[in-house]
């Protein structure tokens, strides 16, 4: 693994692992309750009602990132679920049905006291019935309504006309379903609901968000990249899993400093840095060395990925009248943000205009469903604009069909014949 | 009658996705749906018919360079192709249903494609967002939905519908479904027909006129009963719904019968009937959330369904193809059950839609070979 150049990342490491050997602590010796949900879930109402959440993509890229997602997920093969399932949503699974195949990070998930899931792709209702199943935990889900009116820079909407960007029956119904939520948590936690509180989270949720869209644009008006993308979405993650909260703002804060002053003082993540690319999609957990691969030999440097974009465009709310209603405005329409068109595609060519990206590796997951989708327009998207695009086909957290030397070989194929410098 | 009947019902199941793009007065009054979740009731009151897009071994080329592979089943790629080559131009409109992840991506892509002008002009593409989990919030959502799909349809046929309009269309889909679960009785303890024969006759509900198809099915049936019993291993099928009999023909040319099937075309093509006594667009909603078979129906709900179906048969046949997402989750449920009724199973992973694959064929003479009963009394 490549060297950790900010001093944040240490620091988001360390928070990271104390948080949940505090939560194991709680669980264990108090007895405290803490949940077990999917990433695009509103945590703030969890953290607000006592309810630490643990989310599913954080946990399986750390048993990735930990070189044990082979183990369970050859468990999982040899239990008779088929090998073309969802990975990434089913990994934390694995974890828990198969705990014996393989040793989970930091002593592994305790029992929740709920699980909680939006419906967005069909696996989803499946693996997490199978998961509370295993735990003997109950499962709360909130159902996807689609998308039918998809007007056009989602992300400049978002920020104070969300009313217009979601249809008023799909904002009715995520709203509704969330004020169930609300009252599932207080039964568990047995308080109510501060709705001033929530406000008043909400408000240094977009603070934090503010901040990294202060560092995003140092990030893309830097002369070089001053931080790799890996570090950036280490930091942007850990503190969006507790955003809002004080260590959170706090993190961004000096992770926003940092970079300032690594542009200030003309530090670049790489010093010989001659192509900027973008990796649109998931992070390849499993092998995140691949993101540093290319920069001794072609001077390409990784400069943007989703998660500090994510960051600012997805979940800045203003106005929060009904602070319920603006959190089902962000909640309600994440998939189509990131992966279908027109919306995906429109982003991140915007994305790639305003970071000088001069290529990108496009993600084919095949076993991500709802990332796997609407590829094919993201590329053409970006080869119209310009930018070469290449598509990588790989999982990302399952490393057994992953061959670490033909992609990069292909890669700096592609980077020779499409972005010669 | 009879064999005009059965004849005519197969071709009503085979032909009018097949027919469309020929005859284009014929299919103005067509509604393309991509699965049988959309309420044919609602369909067949604003005076148009339903078709439905299905599984094909046709080639794909236009639609292959859109979706990406092993991501969207057959029937979307066959679906999007008649789009691209034009063969759905005059249809009255194009409706996916949510229910499935697949039908709600490619219901955004035909949007894009007519966006990006990569398709001329297209009728109106739908989404009939039914969602199917608990909650009082879904039961009226799927409602509201199903009230506004009405509205929308009526409008492209120039009709004001009435309640009234609702509940016998209702009522008419419901004698139909009579004469489909009467047909499908002659499937279980002593099958007269082979599953490869019935899933047509079953499947031709959603493409008939309801008062025809219960006349047709009623003439079949009778036919039908007259039969001397037939004797193999009865099988179920489960896993990825079946949209064709092409799994049931290879299943049968190894000594089984196939006598059900958790499919929307087959045995369950019947499903529940839609209560008229109540509100017509809540009690429509309520059925197709309660009884669709597809992606996103609850996995209790789809276990459920396989149990009541387990006393009738001696084997399973789970299909769970590469573009499954779903149903391949079931499995290890699926097979604690099954050896808890010590129903001996096989799972295939071809796609069903194509010549069964040699490893395939070769699970399916093991089952066979294995559950083997020279005496097969079926009582």
């Amino acid at each position: 693994m490549a060297e950790k150049q900010l001093e944040s990342t240490t620091r988001a490491a360390a928070f990271q692992k104390e948080w949940f050997g505090e939560l194991r602590r709680r669980v264990f010796d108090e007895r405290q309750p803490y949940a077990l949900v999917q990433a695009d879930v509103p945590f703030e109402l969890f953290d607000l009602l006592d309810l630490p959440a643990v989310s599913n993509q954080w946990w399986s890229s750390l048993v990735a990132a930990k070189r044990q997602a082979p183990a369970f997920l050859d468990a999982m093969r040899a239990d008779g679920i088929p090998e073309q399932l969802c990975r990434y949503c089913s990994l934390g699974l694995a974890t828990t049905r198969y705990s014996r195949a393989g040793e989970a990070p930091w002593g592994g998930l305790p029992t929740p006291r709920l699980l909680c899931a939006r419906l967005t792709c069909d696996c989803v209702h499946r693996v997490f019935s199978l998961w509370a199943e295993a735990f003997g935990a109950e499962l709360f889900e909130i159902d996807h309504p689609g998308a039918t009116e998809l007007p056009p820079r989602w992300w400049e909407l978002g920020r104070r006309r969300w009313r217009d960007l979601v249809e008023p029956h799909r904002l009715e119904f995520v709203a509704a379903a969330l004020e169930r939520l609300v009252e599932k948590l207080e039964t568990i936690s047995g308080r109510r609901l501060d709705r001033a509180a929530l406000r008043a989270r909400l408000e240094r949720v977009n603070r934090q968000e503010e901040i990294f869209d202060e560092a995003r644009k140092l990030i893309a008006s830097a002369p070089a990249t001053p931080v790799r993308m890996t570090e950036q979405i280490a930091n942007v993650m850990a503190t969006q899993w507790v955003r809002g909260t004080d260590w959170a703002l706090a993190h961004a804060e000096h992770f926003r400093d940092e970079i300032a002053r690594r542009v200030d003082e003309g530090v670049a993540a790489y010093a010989n840095e001659r192509r900027r690319l973008m990796w649109v999609g998931a992070g390849l957990w499993h092998d995140t060395d691949f993101y540093t691969a290319f920069e001794k030999s072609h001077g390409a440097v990784f400069v943007w990925s989703m998660y500090l974009a994510f960051g600012p465009d997805g979940y800045i709310r203003y106005g929060f009248d009904d602070p319920i209603e603006a959190l089902a405005s962000r909640t309600a329409s994440f998939n189509e943000y990131l992966h279908n068109p027109p919306w995906a595609a429109e982003w991140i060519v915007e994305q790639a205009r305003d970071h000088r990206i001069d290529a990108a590796l496009v993600l084919h997951p095949r076993s991500l469903k709802p990332s796997a989708t609407g590829r094919r327009f993201i590329e053409q998207a970006l080869e119209e604009a310009g930018i070469p695009a290449l598509p990588i086909e790989a999982d990302v957290v399952d490393a057994r069909a992953w061959d670490p030397a033909v992609t990069r070989e292909a890669v700096r194929a592609f980077l020779d014949e499409r972005v010669p410098r | 009658m009879a064999t005009s009947a059965i004849t005519e019902l197969t071709a009503a199941f085979q032909e009018p996705f097949r027919a469309l793009g020929r005859d284009a007065a014929r299919d103005r009054d067509a509604v393309v749906i991509s699965w049988p979740s959309v309420p044919v009731e609602i369909i067949r009151a604003a005076g148009l018919r339903a078709v439905v897009a299905r599984s094909g071994a046709e080639p794909t080329p236009a639609a292959d360079a859109v979706l990406e592979p092993d991501l969207f089943p057959s029937r979307l790629h066959q679906l999007v192709e008649a789009v691209l080559t034009g063969r759905l131009a005059n249809v009255a409109a194009i409706v996916l249903p949510r229910t499935s992840d697949p039908d709600y991506k490619c219901f955004l892509y035909l949007r894009e494609l007519v966006r990006r002008r990569v398709v001329g002009a297209l009728p109106p593409v739908l989404l009939f967002d039914l969602l199917q989990s608990g909650g009082d919030e879904v039961a009226r959502y799927d409602a509201a939905r199903t009230r506004d799909l009405l509205a929308t349809l009526a409008r492209i046929a120039q009709r004001h519908l009435t309640d009234e309009d609702l509940r016998g269309a209702s009522g008419a889909a419901n004698t139909a479904r009579a004469a489909a679960r009467r047909l499908d009785a002659l499937r279980r303890r002593e099958p007269r027909l082979r599953g490869f024969e019935a899933l047509p006759l079953l499947g031709a509900f959603w493409h008939l006129a309801p008062e025809r198809y219960a006349v047709l099915a009623a003439a079949a049936a009778e036919s039908i009963a007259a039969r001397a019993p037939l004797t193999g291993l009865r099988t179920l099928f489960a896993g990825v719904p079946v949209d064709s009999n092409a799994l049931h023909a290879a299943v049968e040319s190894q000594g089984a019968i196939v006598v059900t099937e958790i499919s929307p075309y087959g045995a369950e093509t019947a499903g529940d009937d839609v209560d008229t006594a109540s509100d017509p667009i809540s009690a429509i909603a309520e059925r197709y959330r309660t009884s669709s078979i597809d992606a996103r129906t609850p996995i209790d709900a789809l276990e459920r369904r396989i149990e009541r179906a387990l006393p009738d048969v001696d084997a399973v046949v789970i299909s769970l193809p590469r573009d499954d997402a779903s149903f391949g989750w079931d499995y290890p449920r699926l097979r604690r059950l099954l050896e808890r009724c010590s129903l001996p199973h096989a799972v295939l992973d071809g796609d069903p839609r194509r010549p069964i694959a040699a490893s395939d064929l070769g699970r399916v003479a093991a089952l066979v070979g294995a559950s083997a009963r020279p005496d097969a009394s079926h009582g």
